[in-house]
């Protein structure tokens, strides 16, 4: 549930949705502002208006006691909620219809909370003008625009939920979609990296959009590459058979030269030394193609668990002997049993070729340490040995086919040891790093462990 | 032994079948996948060497069909291909043993020896005698001419694998495969120097040597 959460929260079409929503709500409130605005400054126009008239009609009365009268009438009949008006005459009393109102300024808006009166409306656009013997206010309330706001933050609020939970869902659903069918292409690339090449998008009954598109582009290039594959594992069968064929025939040649007996010792040298050669060029031969197999990946299907840990205290067993002839010191140390899946004749020759590329490439006496340290995540195959070592800009360089530093030139081997075991190491899905003993090589390769899920 | 073998190549072909009628055993040459298939259902056989590559009919599907029809003829494939998973495919088809190309007669030689089913020993399996050499498979303990020899436990499983097979040759990578269940080449000679361990405990205090070299094979105990 949790992986599902975070796989969608890095989904794009969901991660789009809320930005595209948050756009759209920061446009609502500016566009909802700016409408507030207009309309409140075009219903304050109006009230405006309607004041100015009230003066006008007001100041057309040229007789004060009419005056005085039009006021005092209007003073009550009009509810103070929504119209205030006070007189205060230069003699004689206030005429007012809210006692404790306080003048306003010209055209001024004016708070209700500041209005001594139960039932004031919010505010109201007040002005004061001299009319007859006398100053006269009035007040008009501002309730249609506080009726606007309401209005205005109701659809504000809901509109947004509407499209929140409308737009949410969908993107929801379209993020599921995608993910699934996003989640089915990385399956296939997953599949097809770990060298199962007949892997395939599965066809979808989608409209072709650019996830289908991605789609064919992986199964025609996964098509392609495994016709590629077919043809270059059936050319690397027939080299293998056309070429050995005739380097069968040589050594049996020389063998049939070697009991035509008796020979003189000199040529009995050259046909050992012929041999020797026809051996060489087998292994580079049978290493090369051994590694385009496993490159192949198919050796993937042959996976089963295996104790590491057994197996390089086998390696390490067979070697003693030999080391102890060459005054090498060999030694193996493990934590224990460590369970991992793979294929034990590869991940024997793993260790097999590390013990030999130290055998061959560091001087007597010097200490070679095969070690295997298990976690519950994973498990570390560890050759060290007090060499000469590999210098760190080189490193890289020893994992190709056929490179071998230039003071290894004279020494045996072929330059595909290391190489091979590259190849066994990304079967596996491990990871192969060539550090420093100080001095020496060390050699660390970490495999996943077969219980822990595949990534 | 009747040996049947079947490989396109004529010159390894003969020196097989040339090789093999020296050591006088009884061999059939072809050089065609289905032709063989025919041959070796028809006749009884010992050892059937079938090469990997024919024309006609591959030799992975001969030892099929001839595994499917209930022929268990011991079968031991050649082939030019020598990855771990061509091996167990080969094993899969119903082949006894798998031997790369190319190999010195020596090692077919030995191979075909350890197929064709000889009579197993029928002394008491618990102590194994070769001359004055005894080792007691139970108390796994090792004496010649009356002398208590010290053995490791690899080195006994070796001596074991000798003396069960005596008379016969026993080549480097039949005992890597015996004695370590290791089925690649190492390129170093890991075997020599396991044997000459063994000899230095076995054979050198005593005057006769039992552990025997096989030139251009590999090492061989005799009987008497």
């Amino acid at each position: 549930m949790i992986l599902w959460s975070d796989r969608l929260r890095q989904s794009t079409p969901l991660r789009l949705t809320f930005i595209l929503m948050a756009v759209f709500l920061v446009s609502i409130l500016l566009s909802f502002a700016v409408a507030f605005v207009v309309l409140r400054n075009s219903v304050d126009e109006s009230l405006r208006n309607q004041l100015a008239q009230q003066f006008a009609s007001l100041l057309l009365i040229d007789d004060q006691t009419d005056l005085t009268e039009r006021i005092t009438q209007q003073a009550a009949t009009a509810d103070p909620v929504m119209q205030i008006v006070r007189y205060v005459p230069d003699a004689g009393p206030d005429i007012t219809n809210l006692p404790g109102f306080v003048v306003a300024p010209d055209f001024g808006i004016i708070d209700g909370t500041s209005i001594n009166a139960p039932d004031a409306a919010t505010s109201y656009l007040a002005t004061t003008t001299r009319v007859g013997a006398g100053r006269l206010t009035l007040a008009f309330a501002r309730d249609q625009i506080s009726e606007l706001r309401e209005v205005f933050w109701t659809v504000f609020i809901l509109s947004p939920l509407i499209t929140l939970i409308s737009a949410g869902g969908i993107g929801l659903w379209i993020a599921r979609t995608a993910r699934d069918r996003v989640e089915a292409i990385r399956t296939t690339l997953n599949t097809l990296t770990e060298g199962d090449l007949s892997a395939r998008v599965p066809a979808s009954d989608h409209r072709p959009d650019d996830l289908t598109q991605i789609g064919l582009a992986v199964n025609r290039m996964a098509a392609s590459q495994e016709a590629t594959l077919a043809s270059l594992q059936q050319v690397s069968a027939d080299i293998a058979h056309d070429l050995k064929t005739p380097i069968q025939r040589v050594s049996v040649l020389l063998e049939r030269l070697d009991n035509q007996g008796p020979l003189l010792d000199t040529q009995r040298d050259t046909v050992a030394a012929a041999r020797m050669e026809t051996e060489q060029i087998v292994r580079t031969f049978h290493s090369l193609l051994q590694i385009a197999q496993i490159e192949g990946g198919a050796a993937h299907d042959m996976f089963s668990p295996v104790d590491l840990a057994a197996i390089a205290a086998t390696l390490t067993e067979v070697y003693e002997a030999t080391a102890e002839d060459t005054g090498h010191v060999l030694t193996f140390s493990s934590s224990g049993p460590a369970i991992i899946p793979g294929e034990k004749n590869l991940l024997g020759q793993v260790v097999a070729n590390l013990i030999e590329n130290s055998l061959r490439h560091s001087a007597r006496g010097s200490r070679i340490g095969v070690e295997v340290l298990g976690t519950p995540g994973s498990a570390t195959l560890i050759v060290r040995d007090t060499g000469p070592g590999i210098p760190e800009a080189e490193r890289g360089n020893v994992l190709r086919r056929l490179y071998r530093l230039e003071r290894s030139r004279t020494t045996e081997g072929n330059g595909l040891g290391l190489s091979l075991v590259a190849a066994i190491v990304d079967l596996h899905g491990a990871t192969l790093t060539l550090g420093d003993n100080n001095p020496g090589l060390l050699v660390e390769v970490t495999f996943p462990r077969a219980d822990q899920p595949d990534k | 032994m009747k040996i049947l073998v079947i490989e396109d190549d004529v010159t390894t072909g003969n020196y097989i079948a040339d090789g093999l009628r020296q050591e006088g055993h009884n061999v059939d040459l072809l050089t065609n996948g289905s032709e063989g298939l025919i041959q070796a259902s028809v006749a009884a056989y010992d050892v059937l060497v079938i090469d990997r590559m024919l024309p006609g009919l591959d030799g992975l599907s001969v030892a099929k069909t001839l595994r499917g029809a209930k022929n268990r003829t011991p079968l031991l494939l050649l082939t030019a291909l020598g990855g771990v998973e061509d091996r167990i495919e080969g094993l899969n088809a119903g082949a006894d043993d798998y031997l790369v190309k190319p190999f010195a007669f020596g090692e077919l030689s030995a191979r075909i020896a350890a197929l064709g089913r000889r009579p197993q020993l029928t002394e008491a399996p618990t102590v194994l005698k070769v001359a004055d050499l005894e080792i007691d498979l139970l108390t796994r303990r090792v004496s010649r001419a009356g002398r208590t020899i010290d053995l490791l436990p690899r080195e006994f499983a070796l001596l074991e694998h000798l003396m069960r097979r005596r008379g016969r040759v026993q080549t480097r990578t039949m005992l890597l495969e015996a004695v370590w269940d290791i089925h690649f080449d190492p390129q170093t000679n890991v075997v020599e120097t396991h044997v000459s361990r063994l000899r230095a405990k076995v054979d050198k205090p005593f005057d006769r040597e039992l552990i025997v070299t096989v030139r251009g094979a590999g090492y061989r105990i005799d009987t008497e």
